[in-house]
């Protein structure tokens, strides 16, 4: 340590008692030092994120101008212009910077979609405004509110008897006494109501709280476990699989580990409540042990649409054939760049189209002609009314 | 310049990083200058760069923090200083303006990131090509992008380090890289980044909590985002690696930001013939790190050499979980009578870590009041300290008392941990107890003293490749039986706490004071 600053470390901030003794005066300035170069550490990354942003920012903006100047219908190509700004110049396909960018650089634009990145997140902590004139990166800051996820969205709380555990209510009371109850019509665009789903197997749309015990009393009896199902049967004096005769299970932890929840010792109010609805769907006569999926073809050519022509290039990176490469470089390094530009146009085939496509299957095509029983009638009202909010799309 | 010229034998003549679109060439306008020169000029900065980097990297700290001032006086700090990127020497910040005045040198690297501090712009600039250098030498412990570095995990993970490194730990993998840009500008959203709630389809909030780690594990992440495992073209029916291929693409290629429903995790879970996890396929709440286990064998069978991954063995697969989380224990048993010793090795997909006789020893120690523990001791009972043990010596051909020491001999490039926290005991009504005596967990881990090269001193490879890095917490609150499960998540260097469809900001002290039940670290150097 310079003599200058002796008494205490680079920070200046701990600094030792006047009457401190020589040790004390050490450890004063140790500490101070340390707390220096937390802050040096935090301020280096906060600096390299900002600025590397600013200066890409300068970047995007002088290669727009030379884009619009040149005029060229295809993108890639580089113009053959120089422009220049405040902040860049750009020339021979080059951008290089002119001064600082954390000065001459006010905004920050999206790398990818190159639009304006909002700034602050647009409600909750530190929320501010975003100008509706300005079409902004999809990309927002994360929203930081009590009762509210990342996005700003909540949910509608689950009906009476048909979803949240005890705990969840206290974890959730915020979002809980913000829900607004009743018809999607009268929820705010942030409120979600929970979604549906179909059953792989008997294909009926059912609401997500209660997919586990559907699929329990439904896959569970004609799969794998058909002596536990049996055993269940034979407990329960019917098909309604599931609750607490699962306490017979034998704790068959591998490594001794009890299963936390597994020996519950009153049934959960929950398990009871969903069953009387669910129960009935499953069809204990049913053997076959896998079902085909029949739908699978045509669900996964909707999802991603990813062409075929991908398998040979993919390949190359394929882990499952990694055995006649584990030594070779190369081949891992191709599978690298494969695995870079692989990304690429999965993410992009689904974006936004599919995504409804599905949801609306789900809601629409997915009333299960097979059940004509009393109850099937009623889930299926029950579905309607419970689902109709989930085929909205979350405020974008 | 620097008195060190290029040789001209050498052909190795550096080149900066190529133009990418919507990126300058150079991080200033004096680095362009410099990098204009010529040829010697741009080859011997680099290379000094890279000493630079070397000696603020691999040699004790104690070097690149003694600084000499222009009068030769010499002082070492715990501060920042600078070392000269023209010549080899070491500045104060104080004194790095008077050696730049005297000898028109004006580049300096910053001791403690290695980051470039430009004189003539009095600021740290990133540039394009230094930095790609720095990243490397940080990830990596290596420049070259093909070489591999002196390593020590398990022959399993042999894949380019380099390559993985840079798109492991870029925060969205392809979405900022300029090359994806010109390729794809329109079509992917910049709202896809992986952040959604799982529903709760009835208690299964055990399985949402491993989904969010498997989803955040940028090993996993990019195997399936890279096609790993297709399922438009996999022949198995109810695939859960074609669950998990499917649920990856909806979390990072979807705008969705409501809660996804993991249906056909579920029905494929549901579907499953391992018996091993029979007791796992009921409706009610169930245990995390069984369903982490029963995750891992699938997708390893789905994806892997087809064997039973049976812990006991010493299983060598390359498939993408063995890839991910298996590393080697090798115990070594002593007998005590003759002093032979016997070297078991085997794979472990995690460590499970015991609290219930540390709580106790700790208990009587303070009067039955328990105190926090820590990771590293839970560690230190496990890796470190032997125990006796009764087996059959091979050369006395008889029982006999025995020690035995277990380490850990590969690390994994995920390293997932138990505490378990969850004590049966047999007898009274075979309920379980949960302990909840809170364990202190660090956000970097140091593995080193839990491998059997515990031993070796000041090698900064062997100390990089065992520095891990906490990705995700999964947590267990409430009672044994009626609890619930919620997990933490980092996502570059923001952590996320999801509660099955909701996702919220959480703070580090959040993360660091939760009780955790299962921990996953990330190798730093993903070696
Ligand atoms: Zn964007
Ligand atoms: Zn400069
Ligand atoms: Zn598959
Ligand atoms: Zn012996």
């Amino acid at each position: 340590m310079s003599s200058e600053r002796s008494e205490t470390g680079k920070a200046g901030v701990i600094v030792a008692p006047e009457d401190a003794s020589a040790m004390d005066t050490l450890a004063h300035s140790v500490l101070d030092d340390l707390l220096y170069n937390i802050v040096h550490d935090l301020l280096i990354k906060v600096h390299r994120d900002e600025k590397m942003a600013r200066a890409a920012t300068a970047a995007i903006k002088v290669e727009k101008l030379a884009n619009e100047a040149s005029d060229l219908s295809t993108p890639d190509a580089k113009p053959d212009v120089r422009m220049e700004t405040d902040a860049a110049i750009y020339e021979d396909g080059k951008v290089l910077l002119k001064g600082n960018p954390l000065k001459l650089t006010k905004e920050i634009l999206c790398p990818r979609c190159r639009l304006p990145r909002l700034l602050y997140p647009t409600d909750g902590k530190g929320a501010r405004k975003p100008d509706p004139g300005i079409a902004y990166c999809k990309k927002h800051p994360y929203i930081e509110k009590p009762g509210y996820d990342i996005y700003g969205q909540t949910w509608v709380a689950p009906g009476p008897g048909r979803g949240k555990k005890k705990k969840d209510v206290a974890n959730d009371s915020n979002s809980l006494a913000t829900g607004v109850e009743g018809g999607a019509k009268d929820r705010p665009p942030n409120v979600l109501s929970f979604p549906s789903a179909t059953c792989s197997k008997c294909k009926r749309c059912i609401l997500v709280t209660r997919l586990n015990n559907h699929m329990g009393s439904c896959i569970g009896n004609s799969g794998r476990n058909a002596s536990r199902a049996a055993a269940q049967k034979i407990c329960n004096g019917g098909s309604n699989g599931g609750s607490q005769n699962n306490d017979n299970t034998p704790p068959g932890s591998q490594k001794g580990t009890p299963l936390p929840g597994s020996r519950a010792a009153s049934p959960r109010k929950r398990d009871m409540d969903e069953f009387d609805e669910d129960a009935e769907e499953s069809d204990p006569t049913n053997p076959k042990k896998k079902k085909v999926k029949p739908n699978a073809l045509p669900r996964k050519v909707i999802l991603k649409t990813k062409p075929p022509v991908k398998k040979e290039k993919v390949k190359g990176n394929s882990m499952l054939n990694v055995e006649q490469k584990v030594d070779d470089e190369d081949g891992n390094n191709n599978g690298g760049k494969n695995s870079t530009v692989q990304v690429a146009p999965k993410k992009s085939t689904p974006a936004k189209g599919p995504s409804p496509t599905k949801k609306v299957k789900l809601g629409q095509n997915k009333l299960p002609p097979p059940s004509s029983t009393k109850k099937g009638a009623k889930r299926d009202r029950d579905m309607e009314s419970e689902s109709s909010g989930t085929l909205s799309s979350p405020p974008q | 310049m620097s008195a060190r010229p290029a040789t001209p034998a050498s052909p190795k003549n550096f080149k900066v990083k190529a133009p990418q679109p919507g990126q300058p060439l150079y991080g200033c306008e004096h680095l362009q200058r410099l990098f204009n020169q010529d040829q010697a000029t741009t080859n011997t900065s680099i290379q000094h760069y890279k000493a630079a980097l070397r000696i603020i990297l691999d040699t004790t700290p104690l070097i690149p923090q003694t600084a000499k001032s222009i009068e030769g006086a010499i002082s070492t700090s715990l501060t920042p200083t600078y070392l000269c990127l023209q010549c080899p020497w070491t500045l104060t910040e104080d004194d790095r303006a008077k050696h730049g005045n005297k000898k028109s040198h004006r580049f300096y690297v910053e001791s403690r990131s290695g980051a470039l501090y430009c004189q003539m712009c009095d600021d740290i600039v990133w540039d394009p090509t230094f930095e790609d250098l720095r990243l490397r030498k940080i990830g990596t412990g290596t420049f070259s992008t093909s070489g591999f570095p002196q390593a020590y995990h398990s022959n399993t993970a042999k894949f380019d380090r380099k390559r993985k490194h840079d798109e492991l730990f870029a925060q969205d993998p392809a979405k900022d890289s300029p090359q994806f840009i010109s390729t794809n500008t329109t079509v992917a959203s910049c709202k896809a980044n992986g952040l959604r709630g799982i529903y709760n389809a009835g208690a299964t909030c055990y399985q949402n909590v491993v989904l969010q780690s498997f989803l955040h594990n940028p090993v996993l992440r990019n195997f399936y985002l890279s096609d790993g495992h297709q399922s438009n073209t996999c022949e198995m029916q109810h695939c859960l690696s074609c669950a998990m291929d499917d649920m990856f693409q909806d979390f990072y290629a979807l705008e969705n930001t409501n809660g996804y429903t993991a249906a056909n995790i579920l029905s494929g879970f549901w579907i499953s013939d391992k018996k091993a996890f029979e007791n796992l396929v009921t409706t009610k709440e169930q245990d995390a790190h069984e369903f982490f286990q029963f995750l891992a064998e699938e997708l390893h069978e789905r994806n892997g050499d087809g064997k039973k991954p049976e812990s006991g063995s010493e299983h060598s697969c390359n498939c993408i979980i063995h890839q991910t989380f298996y590393g080697k224990l090798q115990s070594t048993t002593t007998c005590q009578s003759c002093g032979g010793v016997t070297n078991q090795v085997q794979s472990f997909l995690d460590l499970s870590l015991p609290l219930e006789n540390l709580t106790q020893k700790k208990g009587k120690k303070h009067g039955g009041k328990i105190p926090a523990m820590t990771l590293q001791e839970c560690l230190d009972e496990e890796y470190i300290k032997s125990d006796k043990c009764e087996y059959r010596c091979n050369a006395c051909n008889t029982m006999q008392q025995a020690r035995r020491q277990t380490s850990i001999k590969c690390l994994p490039n995920v390293l997932s941990i138990q505490l378990k926290r969850f004590e049966f005991k047999q007898g009274r009504n075979e309920r379980a107890a949960k302990i909840d005596t809170p364990v202190h967990f660090p956000l970097q881990l140091n593995m080193l003293p839990y491998t059997n090269r515990a031993q070796v001193k000041d090698n900064s490879e062997l100390a990089r490749s065992a520095t891990y890095d906490l990705l995700s917490v999964v947590v267990h609150v409430g009672e044994i039986d009626t609890g619930h499960y919620v997990s933490y998540c980092r996502v570059g260097d923001q952590w996320f706490a999801f509660n099955d469809h909701k996702v919220e900001l959480a703070q580090k002290s959040e993360v660091l004071g939760a009780r955790a039940y299962l921990l996953f670290y990330i190798v730093r150097s993903l070696a």
